[in-house]
């Protein structure tokens, strides 16, 4: 086996082996199908029922407006003051809300309604005691005016509305794939930066122990630092197809039993972006259908494992260098900021790039080679053509990310060589440029 | 002609940021022998030693490895253990072993075979499946010894391989050195430690302040730096053995052994040899002994890098 081989394969291996890789292997799957049943039982298990109080002032609320168990609706007595009413209320504590409905709210629209609380209600019961204090005015005045319920049923209408691309028709409702593409971008984010910091700390681990100047007595110091490097980045691999594998199981096994098909008028998936174009998802059954069919795995995994790559050895070269120039740990902070900087900024404006991904913006940010591998896995996973990122400049972004990862590693072999001979000294920026010029 | 010396270093120059590290180096290191490298702390031999390895480039100047000019290939031929050890604390003997050999161009067989012999040798062999930091530092550094030394290389360079180990292992790694030398391998030793130079090393160079100072078979140099002192003892009375020679000499320590005996130091000038010396004294006083007091290789050292 040939030198820089054995090198991978050491760094491979010993990583591969350790309990706490086998860990994360089961336990990173195990967190991404956890929190989406999370995320669903929590959605669930918001307060179940409220019990509320009605504050009815013109009297004529008490036939229309809707009744559940689940927000049940209780009427305040009549001949009690709205103050009276307001003490009743916070004095029982089976009482949840108070809504009170002023007098001319159902003649005119220039009134609102009000929702007195103890515990803040959730967003979904919000909505819905507008939704039936709406259709409650609604019904009201359909009599009044002597309409036909059912005509007034079948004006009423609620439609969605499907944003589609006309170059290619696959491309419908994108902005409710971005989801797809945060998560995935979170993932590159914290593969990256997870892979990369471990490159920095075996760096450190060969300085302080020492065992470097045995090893660079046998190899060149650029040969260990691309080994080093490479078999960090396979183990990065490895394991995103451990989690991918798992998850995939996991999400055809065990998340289909515990979100049943019920409809559940509450359940939404997790997004703004999602509710604000009204392209609701009330069904688990169309979350899975949208994960399943909406999303193009094949291109969406191959794109992430190619980004993934290129910001991974743009970034483990120069935690590479980062830890050549330290003696601990504790001493990489100054150097790990400017690093993590544009990273983190990449992340910030995900959302601006989600609400239009073919702005001059997101077209910047997912060709700049220090955000790119995050913002460009966002507009692929929304799909690739017109409308999204088109495949030009997929292209020119990963060739732009290798011709930086060529430059970046050559910068950072030449500091790596000074830096892991130099002990004792934590070395500063000036020194650095030093090695750079020598 | 195959060449005598294994290693050839001429005029060797390198320096590191304005601060110069070695300057005009020229060394030949026979083949087959024990070659100390002395010199102060901060002298530039782990620079040199560094060169010689390939871990550095130097600025200028020439190395010759067995006549070739020094490049990657010799990398397979020299065994190194530097004065900053270590290994890597979380593997395994075994593996960490097996590991670097194959980096020395071993392959796994060889390389397992051998460790098994050295293994053996060593009497470290239950301890192929602990980890390092399971170790203690001694034990970590017969380790490394062998991992030194398994390529069978021609050149073997030992930066302090004896310091941090109790006097048993001391003295096994001694008898390993030489040994190998035995085996016709070239040893470089790097090392503060006097004793063990005079008692294993053929030949010597201290490096001072990035100079080479001197260079030289032991026996040599202690003739060089020898100060024509002679310990001289006598039976007799201490003023007729005073009076007996003017000039030319003097005492550098008198002292009564016992009640007859004397004992006397003394420094001969140049105008005066110890033939001329004896015959003045010789009726005179009883000689009972006199032998030439040469200097110690720490005698060496301490004056050579003072004169610097």
């Amino acid at each position: 086996m040939n030198k820089i081989g054995l090198i991978i394969s050491r760094e491979y291996t010993t990583r591969v082996r350790k309990k706490s890789f086998i860990l994360m292997s089961l336990l990173g799957p195990l967190l991404i199908v956890g929190f989406i049943m999370l995320t669903a039982y929590l959605k669930k298990g918001n307060k179940e029922n409220y019990e509320i109080l009605v504050v009815d002032e013109s009297h004529l609320f008490d036939s229309i407006l809707r009744n559940s168990t689940k927000y049940h609706l209780q009427w305040a007595p009549k001949d009690k003051s709205y103050d009276d009413i307001q003490k009743i209320f916070k004095a029982d504590e089976k009482l949840d809300l108070l809504v009170y409905l002023p007098i001319n709210l159902i003649k005119t629209n220039s009134m609102t309604a009000k929702c007195l609380y103890k515990d803040i209600p959730s967003t979904g019961a919000q909505k819905h005691l507008s939704s039936i204090i709406n259709e409650a005015i609604e019904l009201y005045r359909v009599t009044y005016n002597k309409i036909d319920i059912s005509t007034y049923k079948s004006i009423k209408t609620s439609i969605n509305l499907d944003v589609v691309d006309i170059e290619n028709k696959a491309n419908k409702n994108i902005q409710r794939k971005a989801i797809v593409g945060m998560v995935f971008s979170i993932f590159i984010y914290i593969f990256i930066f997870m892979y990369s910091l471990q490159v920095m700390r075996g760096v450190i681990e060969e300085k302080t122990n020492r065992i470097v100047e045995i090893i660079i007595s046998s190899v060149s110091s650029f040969q260990l630092m691309m080994g080093k490097i490479i078999g960090v980045g396979l183990v990065g691999i490895t394991q995103f197809l451990i989690w991918s594998l798992v998850t995939t199981i996991m999400s055809f096994t065990v998340l289909p039993r515990f979100i049943t098909d019920k409809y559940n008028p509450e359940f939404q998936f997790s997004s703004e972006e999602i509710s604000k174009n009204n392209t609701l998802m009330n069904t688990s059954n169309e979350i899975i259908q949208f994960i399943i069919y909406e999303i193009q795995w094949p291109y969406l995994i191959f794109f992430f494992i190619l980004f993934f790559i290129g910001g991974y050895l743009l970034y483990s070269g120069l935690m590479a260098a980062i830890g050549s120039a330290v003696d601990e740990e504790a001493d990489t902070q100054q150097f790990l900021i400017p690093l993590t900087i544009p990273m983190v900024f990449a992340l910030m404006m995900a959302g601006k790039v989600i609400d239009n991904p073919s702005s001059s913006l997101a077209f910047w940010l997912s060709e700049i080679p220090f955000t790119s591998p995050i913002i460009m896995i966002i507009r692929i996973a929304m799909g690739i053509g017109d409308s999204s990122v088109e495949i030009w400049e997929i292209i020119l972004s990963l060739f732009l990310l290798i011709i930086t990862f060529i430059g970046t590693t050559w910068i950072s072999g030449k500091i790596y060589r000074k830096g892991i001979l130099s002990y004792g000294k934590k070395a500063s920026y000036s020194d650095i440029f030093k090695w750079l010029k020598l | 002609m195959p060449s005598k010396n294994i290693i050839e270093i001429e005029n060797l120059h390198k320096s590191y940021s304005g601060h110069k590290a070695l300057e005009d180096i020229n060394l030949n290191i026979k083949k087959s022998k024990i070659f100390g490298l002395l010199g102060p702390n901060g002298a530039g031999k782990t620079t040199l030693i560094r060169i010689i390895n390939q871990i550095m480039k130097p600025d200028s100047g020439t190395i010759k490895f067995d006549g070739e000019i020094l490049s990657r290939k010799h990398v397979y031929s020299i065994g190194y253990l530097p004065e900053e050890r270590g290994l890597y604390k979380k593997m395994k003997v075994g593996e960490q072993a097996l590991y670097l050999a194959q980096l020395k161009g071993l392959s796994k067989k060889e390389a397992k075979e051998k460790l098994n012999y050295w293994f053996e040798k060593l009497q470290v062999t239950n301890w192929w499946h602990k980890r390092i930091e399971d170790l203690s530092k001694g034990m970590a550094q017969k380790i490394q010894f062998i991992t030194t030394i398994l390529h069978e290389p021609k050149v073997i360079i030992l930066d302090e391989p004896l310091s941090g180990l109790d006097p048993a292992n001391s003295l096994l790694i001694k008898k390993e050195i030489l040994e190998l030398k035995k085996k016709k391998t070239s040893i470089i030793l790097s090392t503060h430690d006097m004793n063990s130079v005079e008692e294993i090393c053929d030949e010597a160079a201290i490096i001072n302040k990035s100079k080479k100072i001197i260079q030289g078979n032991i026996e040599d140099l202690k003739e060089r730096y020898q100060d024509n002192l002679w310990s001289i003892e006598y039976i007799g009375n201490q003023m007729s053995f005073s009076n007996a020679v003017w000039g030319g000499w003097e005492i550098i320590k008198h002292h009564r052994v016992n009640e007859k005996n004397n004992k006397a130091e003394i420094k001969l000038f140049d105008n005066l040899t110890i033939n001329q010396f004896t015959k003045g004294i010789i009726d005179h006083v009883e000689i009972v002994e006199i032998r030439k007091k040469t200097p110690s290789i720490q005698d060496v050292f301490l004056k050579a890098t003072a004169n610097e």
